[in-house]
């Protein structure tokens, strides 16, 4: 077994005391390193001009849109640890973003807004609430310098620090049914868990916080609205997860989704892993939360409904999951559709729905054609390709050639119709292309050149002796077939 | 109770007569809804989420039916086309043909009947809910054709991860095309009228749907136990659900197995929606609808146990019992705000405990993982 080693060039420079680079060997991962360094140091300054393009010339609502893409950027990454890399589905982010945007909100609340918070019913409990604020705190610890309106930063960022560790608890509550529960129970509970925690903090208890189903206005929105900020703090985000998922943890946790018995018995401890997967990612969601918030500037309970969570998970699966550029390249098309796909939510006349419901029905049958020739299916017109499309010919026909019918005139009103275009593509890649845009790999200058990272390069290959030395090569596969043939069939 | 009728004279005999027939009419609700998840997950375990967005498009069927009938004569005939179409296919689960001439025979005197009955005449509940039911059992085929066959081998995330897709999806279609408002549900009806008996000297106050709730119920768990026990279809049914692939290889057609079963689920859920309707007289935002019955519903499947169908009914009216009762006996006083803004939340509560404690329910089979 050891004797191919024992050639291998780093080997016999560990023999000789060296380190692998004064051996003058470079393993494929570093391979075209200054290129790879200067190419990432080139992008980030471009990403930079692009967000002081916006910052400075985009207009309020493209400043607004990026914004909005690096919130649920930060969130979608964080759903993706859970969903994608451990393979748990939670359907509880919005129950996180809750907790750490009211926890946000609540903290940084200028005190002028203070007093409407419970306008209703005062209480000692609500007192208490009115008073929990990052700058009374400072005030009270004798940092009067962290209570001056120019420090205001800090205190923002305190406070999405204890929202992100209060969702982060309840993260860690949400992990442990995990512990006894697997696939779809887990997913139910955690869906649980996003409605009932919206349905607590509307209780009279709790509406002392969060002022019931009203909600508070007049969170600073300064941070939440400002690309600066959400981009940087979607970059830590980033950062942390793409250095996790290749860490000893990552690795425990692609573990743990690919098969957990298994994982288990290699001596992973699914449990701890589990919890701390969940907790990390209500860290992060929490901070979305808080800075989705900042972004209303408002805190209600509408903004956190099942809507955002199914929104990141039409993210996760449209950009691959488990990969966390394809769960930015998924935000970005929710973010996309959802901020303008204004056009379809207008009122068209009955006609022009016709037409497009015709022209999405006749696509469908085309994709169900062409599945159904890709899978050798007989027929190949089968109901699900002849039925859409006739009903959509039909349609078409309506829609076009209808303009003299009455009803067909009246206007109707697309409510909904960017939630159901994100269901149907939802749907559609489930069925279509489950691993989504990047599958389960992530972005690198590796990949946009072709480079197989798997394959040595022709560089290892040279430094590789026995690759290339012929006599090296037969001896070794001399070696092999005396020792790694328990079989014996190679000795004749 | 009389510990409890000393502690506050409150909770005299009427109190736990009405609460009881009402918790009896809440449960069976919910154990209708429940039987749809549990038929679902007990063939081919997925978490039908659907399943509540299906409920509301049975309300809203059944309030279309009788609020706007009779339609106009092209109006009835393209909804009798569409009616008939998914009837021919319903009995072409029997007959396996589609030019077979009991289906083109059941074509015709379906399309026939529900033309003149569409165009003529005002549905009453009764017919609105059979109507409704078939409408919605065919929206729930359609689910299953449309969306999960296609993913059937894939992976469980998967198939969950398209399920709730499609309850999004169905949310937002009835935004579109109902409108997102409350709206009253009030079918002409006797059995929503007031109704009043007396338990030992008291008088209950309430309505005739406590007892027709439950009645219904019965009439359709009777059917739908007949059905699975004593049909082909349903002896196919019970061998998927042991195991699909054994019964694939002894000639089950299984596509058609769970075609049904969505088809059952629906239609349960359907004649659910409608006296959830009539019971509340009125019927929630589409967007919201739903959710809370389908989850509750499904709590209460997984309560008695998911796969089985006693399970599915006694989980439901557990269920209605511990919301109705925790609330009434914990009643809103001077110094305590009572616990009904928490109602929502014991159906997920006892849920997670049963699952932690006994995670196959209280009459279900052992779930545990192999290896």
């Amino acid at each position: 077994m050891s004797a191919p080693n024992e050639t291998r060039p780093q080997a016999a420079a560990a023999r000789a005391g060296l380190s692998p680079a004064e051996a003058g060997y470079r393993p494929h991962y570093l391979a075209n390193r200054w290129r790879n360094t200067l190419l990432t140091l080139a992008g980030l300054v471009v990403v930079a001009g692009i967000l002081f393009l916006v910052d400075g010339t985009g207009g309020v609502k493209m400043q607004q849109v990026f914004a909005l893409f690096a919130i649920w950027g930060i969130a979608t990454v964080s759903l993706n640890l859970v969903n994608g890399v451990t393979g748990i589905l939670s359907l509880g982010h919005h129950g996180f973003m809750l907790i750490g945007g009211y926890v946000t909100g609540l903290l940084i609340l200028p005190t002028a807004a203070r007093d409407n918070i419970t306008a209703s019913a005062r209480s000692s409990l609500s007192d208490f609430a009115i008073g929990l604020s990052v700058e009374n705190w400072m005030r009270a610890i004798g940092l009067e310098f962290l209570a001056t309106p120019e420090t205001h930063w800090v205190r923002f960022l305190i406070a999405l620090f204890i929202g992100g560790l209060m969702a982060a608890v309840f993260g860690i509550i949400v992990g442990f049914p995990s512990l006894r529960l697997r696939g779809d129970y887990l997913a139910i509970v955690t869906f649980a868990f996003g409605e009932a925690i919206r349905l607590l903090a509307s209780t009279p208890l709790m509406a002392s916080f969060t002022n019931g189903a009203l909600g508070f206005s007049g969170v600073p929105s300064e941070f939440g609205k400002s690309v600066w900020w959400t981009f940087g703090i979607m970059a830590i985000a980033v950062f942390v997860m793409s250095r996790l998922k290749y860490s000893s943890y990552g690795r425990a946790l692609q573990g743990i989704r690919e098969d957990e018995i298994a994982a288990e018995a290699m001596g992973v401890h699914t449990a701890y892993h589990k919890v701390l997967a969940f907790a990390i990612s209500a860290f992060f969601a929490g901070v979305a939360g808080g800075l989705w918030v900042s972004w209303v500037g408002t805190a209600r309970l509408d903004l956190f409904l099942f809507f955002l969570t199914f929104y990141f998970l039409v993210a996760i699966s449209v950009g691959g999951t488990g990969s966390i550029t394809g769960a930015l390249i998924g935000t970005a098309l929710v973010v996309w559709v959802r901020q303008y796909g204004d056009p379809l939510e207008e009122s068209y006349a009955l006609s022009t729905w016709l037409l497009a419901l015709g022209c999405v029905l006749l696509v469908g049958a085309l994709i169900a054609f062409l599945v159904r020739r890709h899978k050798r299916l007989k027929p190949v017109a089968g109901p699900l390709v002849w039925l859409p499309a006739g009903l959509g010919l039909l349609a078409v026909a309506f829609g076009l050639f209808g303009t003299g019918i009455e009803a067909l005139q009246q206007t109707w009103q697309g409510f909904g119709m960017r939630a159901i275009t994100l269901a149907i593509l939802l749907i559609a890649i489930m069925i279509l292309r489950p691993s989504g845009v990047m599958g389960r790999k992530e972005f690198s200058w590796a990949m946009l050149f072709r480079e197989r990272l798997d394959e040595p390069t022709d560089e290892e290959r040279s430094q590789d002796a026995w690759l290339t030395n012929a006599a090296l090569a037969a001896s070794l596969a001399g070696d092999d077939e005396e020792s790694d043939d328990p079989e014996g069939e190679g000795v004749r | 109770m009389l510990y409890l009728y000393s502690v506050n004279p409150a909770f005299n005999s009427s109190f736990f007569a009405g609460a009881i027939v009402r918790s009896f009419q809440l449960g069976s609700l919910y154990a209708l809804i429940a039987l749809g998840y549990t038929m679902v997950y007990g063939i081919i375990r997925l978490i039908n989420f659907a399943h509540g967005e299906v409920f509301m498009v049975g309300a809203f069927a059944a309030y279309f039916l009788f609020s706007l009938t009779p339609l106009a004569l092209p109006v009835a005939i393209i909804v009798a086309l569409v009616v008939t179409y998914g009837f021919m296919q319903i009995l072409n689960f029997w007959r396996g043909r589609m030019t077979d001439p009991l289906v083109l025979a059941g074509g015709a005197l379906a399309f026939i009947t529900v033309t003149i009955a569409l165009s003529s005449t005002t549905l009453g509940w009764l017919a609105a809910m059979v109507a409704s039911m078939f409408v919605t059992g065919v929206l729930g085929v359609t689910i299953d054709r449309v969306a999960y066959r296609p993913l059937r081998g894939a992976p469980r995330n998967s198939m969950l991860i398209t399920a709730i897709a499609v309850s999004f999806f169905l949310q937002n279609f009835g935004i579109l095309a109902f409108s997102n408002r409350q709206t009253p549900f009030r079918p002409p009806s006797f059995w929503t009228g007031p109704l009043q008996f007396p338990v030992l000297g008291e008088t209950v106050f309430t309505s005739w749907m406590v007892v027709l709730v439950p009645l219904v119920t019965a009439v359709l768990v009777v059917a739908l136990t007949l059905f699975v026990t004593r049909t082909r279809l349903g002896k196919a049914m019970r061998a998927t659900a042991q195991d699909a692939e054994t019964a694939r290889m002894m000639g089950v057609n299984v596509d058609r197995v769970i075609a049904t079963t969505f088809l059952l689920g629906s239609m349960l859920a359907a004649a659910a929606a409608v006296m959830w309707g009539m019971t509340f007289g009125s019927i929630n935002q589409p967007a919201i609808f739903g959710i809370l019955p389908g989850i509750k519903a499904f709590a209460a499947a997984v309560i008695g146990g998911i796969g089985s169908l006693p399970g599915a009914v006694v989980g439901g009216v557990l269920l209605g019992f511990l919301e109705n009762f925790l609330t009434a006996l914990f009643p809103r006083t001077q110094d305590f705000a009572g616990i009904t803004e928490y109602k929502d939340t014991f159906a997920f509560l006892a849920m997670i405990l049963i699952l932690l404690v006994r995670p196959s329910g209280i009459v279900g089979e052992d779930l545990s993982e192999k290896v």
